[in-house]
């Protein structure tokens, strides 16, 4: 899996590995200074990594202006070129809605059969596209690519967009908000200056300095569990699938991961002894001797990339601090198994991006914005909550949580029930919101990039119709429309930022103008929703409200989605 | 989470148990604890009962 979060600073790229070569963007002076001037902004996003691109590319498609600073002139990690490896269906189609998921569907490597081994034997599997939750969207179940190829198609794609200024080489220094507005000391090669800001995006990472400039509290659990991945390319071509070890005979009985990402490279990441020396495990006499264990001697590998890393899960308590908002591992850090990390962030940025689009066009009221803590923060738990138990199962404790592993492997061999107790991290999902101000209570689940049929005939996705809707919110009307409906709709959206297709089914007469038909049902399915209905999506594609007739209960869970209470005005 | 007598013979039932244990090393009967720990979970299944199960067997007599 990922190896996000090196806490240890030692990576090593070596020499007779190809490597990467990182783009590299050029510094440009800021005009701050040479007019001397403090400049305000309506969006100040710091930290220029998958998260932070991401939200960026999102405020540009939405056409909204912003200036992205980032202390580096690259991406990647510094010093490491591998990050993030495993992209979700949800982060694909996010990446499809932001234009860039062709280059990573072409880059990267699609995968959706999972091994669990212990010892010589293979004790559990999965393929994620025999799951009904999975097969019905445009985009795969999961995608690996290494996290620079997409944070680099991000840099080109924001280019062409516009509306964001991205500058390199400029670090942030020094910051403080009042009821006014937030200012911001950057550095940089030509310079210090000041830039004052609305509303402040903290993607800044795991070692984010804003926590204690706002003074935010964080809930943290460190533990002892050490790893180091191989990045690897070789002869040997193992198969396309995610390959777990929880007593792998070849490391000692400790943990192994092997996956494959883009450009022909595995991932190999070996579980080390606690608290082990990471300049030790990762020596490259001492890499090899570990791969030749694994793949045998005649196995020619080349390595890419070497980096040992412990993991900790850190969650802060409020992702939003007055003007500034926390998202990706700013707001929580989690261990690296099942893909947690870098697609929350994704999902974060997405998740923000149209709430700050639509209060700056003035079409939500400014407490939308709240909604971003509580829906993304219960992410945030559900996450860090998982990822634990999945470290608990692959680091138990000496004593009694051994013993039930070595009870639960046993059983999972003999038994099938037993198999779930396997918990080699359970892959990333959309994460449905249950408490948000902004949903009704049957809404806040994910809405899959599933296809229907345009009115000619042609096929279309969601993703086609939130395009459509253009930051706008969505109400899709399944089944046959009346008369009167229809009107109290067409007076609806004249009011409100909303755009209304009726959905039709095999058999249903079509009376809206603008319609689409859902022949399979794979839309209203995707939408949560059975016989007449109606589905409010939001541009992140999640819905916020189901219901039955077109009547008061849409007006306000309309008002809802926009951070307002909405009043239907009188005809 | 049944407090009323619900196995069939709770006597053959104590001594089958025991039994199972007979000869088995102090870590071989951890491990059989834990083993058997894990199929009557599977047997029950509700998460309620089980969750209380759990707390009162932590719960001792004073």
């Amino acid at each position: 899996m990922a190896g996000s979060y090196a806490e240890t600073p030692v990576t090593h790229e070596f020499a007779q590995g190809r490597g990467y070569v990182l783009p590299e963007y050029p510094f440009v002076p800021p005009p701050e200074i040479a007019s001397g001037d403090v400049s305000h902004q309506p969006i100040v996003i710091v930290g220029g990594g998958l998260t932070g691109l991401t939200m960026a590319c999102a405020l540009a498609g939405y056409g909204i202006r912003a200036v992205l600073l980032d202390e580096d002139n690259t991406v990647g990690a510094k010093g490491a070129s591998s990050r993030g490896i495993c992209y979700t269906q949800k982060s694909l189609e996010i990446f499809q809605r932001l234009g860039i998921y062709e280059r990573i569907a072409a880059k990267g490597i699609q995968w959706s059969v999972g091994r669990t081994f212990a010892g010589k034997d293979e004790v559990c599997s999965f393929d994620l596209r025999q799951q009904s939750g999975y097969n019905l969207s445009s985009q795969p179940p999961f995608i690996n690519i290494q996290q620079f190829y997409i944070e680099a198609y991000l840099v080109d794609r924001i280019r062409q967009l516009g509306h964001v200024d991205l500058r390199w080489c400029n670090r942030v220094t020094a910051f403080e908000q009042s009821n006014e507005c937030a200012t911001l000391t950057v550095t940089t090669p030509a310079g210090d200056y000041r830039i004052r800001a609305d509303h402040v995006i903290d993607a800044t990472g795991s070692h984010s300095p804003f926590r204690k400039w706002v003074g935010a509290s964080v809930t943290a659990k460190k533990g002892d569990d050490r790893w180091c991945i191989a990045d690897v390319r070789f002869t040997h071509r193992p198969p396309t699938e995610r390959h777990t070890w929880i007593e792998a005979p070849f490391n000692e009985n400790r943990a192994v991961w092997q996956h494959l990402m883009g450009d022909d490279v595995w991932r190999i990441d070996y579980q080390m002894p606690p608290d082990a020396d990471p300049e030790y495990v990762s020596r490259e006499d001492v890499v090899r001797d570990r791969l030749t264990r694994q793949f045998g001697a005649d196995c020619q590998v080349q390595i890419v990339w070497v980096g040992p890393y412990a993991y900790r899960s850190e969650c802060i308590d409020r992702m939003r601090h007055g003007r500034v908002f926390f998202m990706g591992d700013s707001a929580k850090v989690v261990s690296p198994f099942g893909a947690r990390g870098g697609n929350t962030g994704v999902a974060d940025a997405d998740n923000l991006a149209w709430k700050l689009a639509a209060v700056m066009k003035g079409r939500a009221a400014p407490a939308l914005l709240d909604s971003f803590h509580e829906e993304r923060h219960e992410a945030a738990q559900q996450n860090v909550m998982v990822t634990n138990r999945t470290a608990r199962f692959l680091r138990p404790a000496a004593g009694v949580e051994k013993l039930f592993r070595d009870a639960a492997l046993g059983l999972a061999r003999q038994y099938v029930f037993a198999r779930q107790l396997v918990n080699t991290g359970r892959m990333a999902i959309a994460n449905p919101y249950t408490r948000s101000s902004a949903c009704e209570p049957a809404g806040g689940q994910s809405v899959q990039n599933v296809g229907f049929l345009w009115a000619d005939g042609s096929r279309g996705t969601v993703n086609d119709l939130l395009q459509w809707a253009d930051g706008r919110l969505l109400l899709l009307l399944f089944g046959e429309a009346s008369p009167h409906g229809l009107a109290r709709l067409r007076d609806l959206a004249e009011t409100a930022p909303l755009r209304c297709v009726q959905v039709a089914g095999a058999d249903d007469r079509v009376a809206a103008r603008e319609h689409v038909r859902d022949p399979l049902g794979h839309l209203q399915g995707a939408c949560h929703v059975f016989g007449h209905a109606w589905a409010l999506l939001r541009p992140d594609s999640y819905v916020a409200a189901t219901g039955e007739s077109i009547d008061a209960t849409l007006v306000h869970a309309l008002g809802k989605a926009l951070g307002a209470a909405l009043e239907e005005t009188a005809r | 989470m049944r407090t009323a007598l619900h196995l069939q013979d709770a006597d053959a039932f104590y001594e089958q148990l025991l039994d199972a244990h007979q000869g088995l090393s102090r870590e071989a009967s951890e491990l059989l604890n834990a083993r058997l720990i894990l199929l009557l979970a599977n047997q029950v299944g509700d998460a309620k009962v089980l969750q209380e199960c759990v707390e009162a067997a932590r719960r001792l007599p004073e």
